[in-house]
């Protein structure tokens, strides 16, 4: 514990982290209040800079990135009624009306707060909760954790904008392509097409910046000419004592709502800051201002998807199963700089851990005071003319897609799985399960192998073992938990 | 039928990468062992996509989808320069193919300015060119342009 202590004090003792932090920090603000960007695309465009540098630093700056600007989505949230990610689009149901009443600086101030708050709380479990998780882990063998793999790809049902059966759809095409490449035991190469640099795989980073970026510079074409109306913000104040006195329950609440939210694997910010919002809702005593201003609304749904963060870093790093978008490419950060995600990492270089969950929680203080201090500044960038902003990610895309290997295949990869993912889109299919399902292929296919030599060859063997079914019967329940249920009320009405 | 033309495209591509995948070779038994073919789980991955697909084009018929609009000329222009920007890169240079692309996106997502978006257009390949040549050590293909730097 003390070791723990002494590692994420140490971020506050090396200035050139924390000059890192403070800069990653505005430049995600920067990001969360453009809207379409957010800390998914962005973490994608910022991990091509990230290659020089140590690991540590490397995986501290794209953690930052991801709490800034899921904090900053709400600035723009409350003042234009445009969510900058769409984990504060339960921020504008309150915040947009409180600001257009003239009270946005009071808005912003409850957001603000709350989302510190919210942060904080859910790194203080993540440091707790995250080494005892590793020791469970540590006994992981391959049944465990393919059928955690197959929990976790059966959580896609609910991730993203789509449908379950798109998300699931979308999740099995992306293990597909964790298959492109040589065959790890016996090399046979599948779909290759001839394609020697796709021997070892396709690579992640070109096909998340295709993904994400791409597909986005793309949908975001569909309002190239869209003018976004600013209201005007007076300064931002720190909410009264009246206002703590109606909002510490909630932020509490979905506080520990988000960070739960945050651990399953594949849920994310958006989930909890809609249930966060709906509990705070339920909970209320006034529930009649929700729609109409009410900081309770702004607070839960604040707290619940900044607490989301600190949580999806908790499979992420224990497991090496990623909770969303962002965290995926924080998986791959881990990867490219040679941290292997999953419980070692707790027991091999734990200090790297303790120093990157440190830097989240310096990047919550910083993001308080800038929040409180520069909103005004941050939300004008919001009004960026897309014809600039737009043609300025194309450009960070493809350099960033050629930078990891100086390949012009990864280029024509982002490229191609650009304008795949935004026909994905256009049809209704989220592109997050696809890149989840890319990066948990490998994990699924590979402990799918090593179990069944483990039991030379019965598969059912798998079911014997009493964490694996466990994870299966969780997965089994996610997938077809509701309408079990529904058929059992059905069953009981019509008896 | 509308309804079942996305269903329909996901399915032909699922049987496609079965087709494919049954063409790939087999491992002698000596070497795969208790475990599975190279070819099993990528089969295994299309037949559960096939039956949810299935699913989806149960729902599909039950419940259409409402129609999609088509893209606004702005969406197509974007997609036929990434076209341009894999010619000029292969035939020109990435950098130039780079800023030819930024200028008509800048200028065909709404920017009336042109000196604007040709300074954008300028600028920003070149800060990015110095940033991973100089800072990140990053080498680029060699075209018209990186030919006259490099040497």
């Amino acid at each position: 514990m003390l070791e723990a202590v002494s590692a994420m004090a140490s971020v506050m003792g090396d200035p050139y982290l924390l000059g890192l932090i403070t800069v990653t920090t505005v430049l995600g603000i920067i990001i969360g209040v453009l809207p379409g960007l957010g800390a998914t695309t962005g973490a994608a465009l910022l991990l091509p800079f990230t290659l020089t540098m140590d690991p540590v630093h490397a995986i501290a700056v794209l953690a930052t990135l991801y709490v800034s600007a899921t904090f900053a989505g709400s600035i723009t949230a409350i003042l234009i009624n445009t969510p900058g990610t769409s984990a504060a689009a339960a921020t504008t149901f309150d915040g947009f009306p409180l600001a257009q009443r003239g009270e946005a600086g009071r808005a912003l101030g409850v957001a603000v707060v709350s989302s510190t708050i919210g942060g904080i709380f859910s790194i203080l479990v993540l440091c707790l909760a995250a080494p005892m998780l590793a020791k469970v882990a540590y006994e992981f063998r391959p049944p465990e954790y393919f059928a955690l793999t197959i929990f976790g790809l059966s959580m896609l049902a609910s991730v993203g904008a789509g449908g379950a059966v798109k998300n699931l759809i979308g999740g099995i095409f992306g293990v597909w392509l964790a298959t492109i490449g040589a065959e790890r035991v016996t090399s046979i190469e599948r779909f290759m097409f001839g394609n020697y640099e796709l021997y070892e795989g396709l690579s992640f980073v070109p096909v998340m910046i295709g993904l994400f970026a791409i597909s986005e510079l793309l949908v975001q074409s569909k309002h190239a000419h869209r003018v976004a109306d600013m209201v005007t913000l007076k300064a931002v104040k720190l909410p009264s004592r009246e206002d703590y006195k109606r909002i510490w329950k909630t932020i509490a609440r979905s506080s520990g709502i988000g960070t739960f939210i945050g651990i399953l694997p594949a849920e994310g910010a958006t989930v909890a800051s809609m249930i966060g919002y709906s509990e705070a809702r339920r909970w209320s005593k006034k529930r009649e201002e929700f729609g109409k201003g009410s900081v309770e609304g702004i607070a839960g749904a604040e707290a619940a998807n900044n607490a989301a963060t600190g949580g999806a870093m908790v499979p992420t790093m224990v497991l090496g199963i990623p909770g969303s978008g962002t965290t995926a490419i924080i998986l791959v950060g881990l990867m490219v700089h040679g941290l292997r995600p999953g419980p070692y990492l707790f027991t091999e270089q734990v200090e790297s851990v303790y120093q990157i969950f440190g830097s989240m929680l310096v990047a919550n203080i910083i993001f308080l005071g800038m929040g409180l201090y520069a909103a005004k500044l941050f939300a004008r960038i919001s009004l960026i003319p897309t014809a600039i902003l737009w043609p300025i990610v194309f450009a960070l895309s493809v350099i960033g897609a050629y930078a990891l290997s100086a390949s012009l295949l990864d280029v024509w990869i982002a490229l191609i799985f650009g304008v795949v993912g935004f026909f994905a889109r256009r049809h209704g299919f989220s592109v997050a399960p696809i890149a989840v399902g890319l990066i948990l292929g490998h994990m699924v296919e590979v402990n799918l192998q090593n179990s069944l030599k483990m039991f030379d060859g019965a598969w059912w063997m798998i079911l014997t073992q009493p964490l694996a079914l466990l994870f299966l019967v969780l997965a089994f329940l996610g997938l077809f938990g509701s309408q079990i249920v529904k058929l059992i009320t059905r069953g009981g009405r019509a008896s | 039928m509308r309804p079942l033309i996305i269903p329909g495209i996901l399915a032909a591509f699922s049987v496609v990468i079965i087709y494919l995948a049954m063409q790939l070779k087999l491992s002698p038994p000596m070497i795969v062992g208790h475990s599975m073919q190279p070819r099993s789980f990528p089969i295994f991955l299309m037949v559960i996509n096939l039956i949810l697909i299935g699913i989806l084009a149960w729902e599909c018929w039950r419940a259409p989808p409402p129609a999609i609009e088509l893209e606004g000329i702005t969406t197509w222009v974007s997609i036929a320069t990434f076209a341009a920007f894999y010619f000029l890169t292969t035939h020109a240079d990435f950098f130039i193919a780079i800023a030819v692309v930024m200028f008509v996106l800048s200028t065909s997502w709404g920017e009336r300015r042109l000196h604007v978006a040709a300074l954008i257009s300028v600028t920003v390949p070149l800060t990015l060119f110095l940033l991973f040549d100089e800072v990140l050590k990053i080498r680029f293909p060699r075209g018209l342009i990186t030919n006259w730097y490099y040497g």
